[in-house]
């Protein structure tokens, strides 16, 4: 339904002044999977590689600019928030052999890196912030992923207006990276609620809409296609990569 | 091929070459030019789209309103919404062209670039990005694929700069000024055209990939001499901008130069390759 919807609204969407016909016949039929199809050239020829660049505590933007969809203000997040998160607990299963259920007192222990690094928004403008947190890799080879996991989807908070939940994925590959991380503070404060308390994922490495706020499960798939609108994201079901690393 | 000599077959001959019928864009040469027709319109166009969902570029790698050399911006007035552009902090009134304009859904609403200047018209960032992403691989691929034709047909050294085309430059200048009754004689390309199209082929292309890839985050992971080489992610964004105002110049040059230098000709052989030698024409390096 929402996939039949973004299709029928960029379709309605191309429309270059005089020439909307030609450009509604070129995408609507198989010019539209040409287009597509770069991402997968992309994802090949770019990847994942070297370490995003780590700046210096003067290079920090202190009023790290929020976006994305608004704070949680569902009762589950509220009572969890007014507790000061005590009763929190990042769940991580799926195709795992030991499911876990983490409270941020054991995230924290879980693994402690530091990274200021750069937040590339897919709209084009950049900050610079100072994450700290546990490397996602380290807090996932607590729940010893099966063989047959090949994405972990990150279920968050959040809910858009019309009630879509906000979720992420990574394949593994991108989640071993050492610079991704499921972030605690940002400008050595815990996680403030507009930024994503208490956990966020934090992954330098591609396009900030990647980086889901407010987490609340990691779940190991074999295959993202049966979550939500099946590409793998919420941005991803309203026509954005699932391959964020341009 | 009898009726015709193939391009670069001959020294540079021009005045006795005149009405000769010549092969001078091979079938690469030609499948390139289109195809960057075709690419460079719809990057410009997917590219304004982009532009669209943060206007605004800052001399800097992240974004710094200090360091802001250009940016658009609307506001409402007692006379009614304005649209501003902003160059280097000087606000300039833009109404219904830049700042607040048609934002292809009927209407005009608070929008860098307008409706019929980007692709899709309304504003719709995955699908720029998508038919972005696409056409720069295109713009790629034929680059790539002309530059390796016309090493091996021998068409690219009628093209490259030599050094005693820099002394002709300033005569070549004086004729198309009418200040000088001879072009300086050359071959298959006066040296004004050589130099447009060094600059374009070897200096613009280059660049405009390099410092698109300079946008992408996993580009910097990999390649973070690049970033630091034009200045940051953001400076990227701002020499990409200008490489596409620089782009346009040439192309608004080209287009002039096509229509006044023998509009048939011209065309005639950038689709089927044949070209019919003028007064001044010659053919070679």
């Amino acid at each position: 339904m929402r996939r039949r919807l973004f299709l029928a609204s960029s379709l309605s969407a191309l429309g270059l002044a005089g020439c909307g016909q030609v450009k509604e016949s070129l995408t609507n039929g198989p010019f539209r999977n040409v287009l597509l199809s770069t991402e997968k050239l992309n994802h090949a020829v770019i990847g994942t590689h070297g370490m995003a660049r780590e700046y210096k505590d003067s290079d920090i933007d202190r009023n790290f600019r929020v976006n994305g969809l608004d704070t949680p203000s569902d009762s589950t997040y509220g009572a969890l928030a007014r507790g000061g998160f005590r009763d929190y607990r990042l769940v991580v299963d799926g195709q795992v052999d030991r499911p876990q259920k983490l409270s941020l007192a054991e995230l924290r222990a879980a693994g402690d890196r530091t990274q200021i690094t750069r937040h590339d928004c897919v709209e084009g403008w950049s900050a610079i912030g100072k994450w700290r947190g546990a490397p996602l890799a380290t807090v996932l080879a607590m729940a010893q992923p099966k063989a047959t996991a090949r994405y972990c989807v990150f279920h968050c908070y959040d809910v858009d207006q019309s009630g879509q939940n906000y979720y992420e994925s990574l394949d593994l590959h991108q989640a071993a990276h050492p610079q991704t991380v499921l972030a605690l503070d940002l400008n050595d404060k815990p996680l403030d609620l507009d930024h994503g308390a208490p956990v966020r994922l934090k992954i330098p490495t591609q396009l900030g809409y990647k980086s889901a706020k407010w987490v609340r499960r990691i779940e190991l798939v074999a295959d993202f296609k049966p979550i939500y609108g099946g590409t793998g994201g919420y941005w991803e079901d309203q026509g954005y990569e699932w391959y964020a690393g341009i | 091929m009898t009726a015709g000599v193939h391009a670069g077959a001959l020294p540079s001959d021009a005045s006795h070459a005149q009405g000769r019928r010549v092969y001078r864009h091979g079938i690469a040469a030609r499948t390139a030019h289109w195809t960057w027709t075709l690419a460079i319109l719809v990057l410009m166009m997917s590219g304004l789209q982009i532009f669209n969902a943060a206007p605004y570029l800052d001399a800097s790698d992240k974004s710094d309103p200090a360091k802001r050399v250009l940016a658009f911006d609307a506001q409402n007035t007692a006379g009614g919404p304005v649209g501003y552009t902003i160059v280097f902090g000087h606000r300039i009134p833009t109404t219904h062209v830049f700042g607040y304009t048609d934002d292809g859904m009927g209407a005009e609403s608070p929008r860098a670039f307008p409706a019929w200047l980007t692709l899709p018209a309304p504003q719709d960032l995955a699908d720029g990005r998508r038919w972005h992403l696409f056409f720069a691989w295109a713009f790629f691929v034929a680059w790539v694929a002309y530059l390796i034709s016309a090493a091996l047909r021998g068409t690219l050294r009628e093209l490259v700069m030599r050094p005693d085309d820099f002394r002709k430059l300033r005569p070549m200048q004086l004729y198309y000024l009418r200040l000088r009754k001879e072009p300086p004689p050359h071959g298959t390309y006066n040296p004004l055209q050589k130099l447009t199209y060094n600059v374009v082929l070897f200096v613009f292309f280059p660049l405009f990939i390099l410092t698109g890839l300079t946008l992408s985050p996993a580009v910097d992971a990999a390649l973070p001499w690049l970033t630091a080489l034009f200045g940051g992610r953001q400076f990227a964004r701002l020499w990409h901008f200008v490489l596409m105002a620089l782009l346009l110049g040439y192309f608004g040059t080209h287009l002039v130069l096509v229509l006044t230098t023998g509009f048939w000709n011209n065309m005639r052989s950038m689709i089927t390759g044949w070209f019919v030698l003028g007064e001044h024409d010659g053919v070679g390096p």
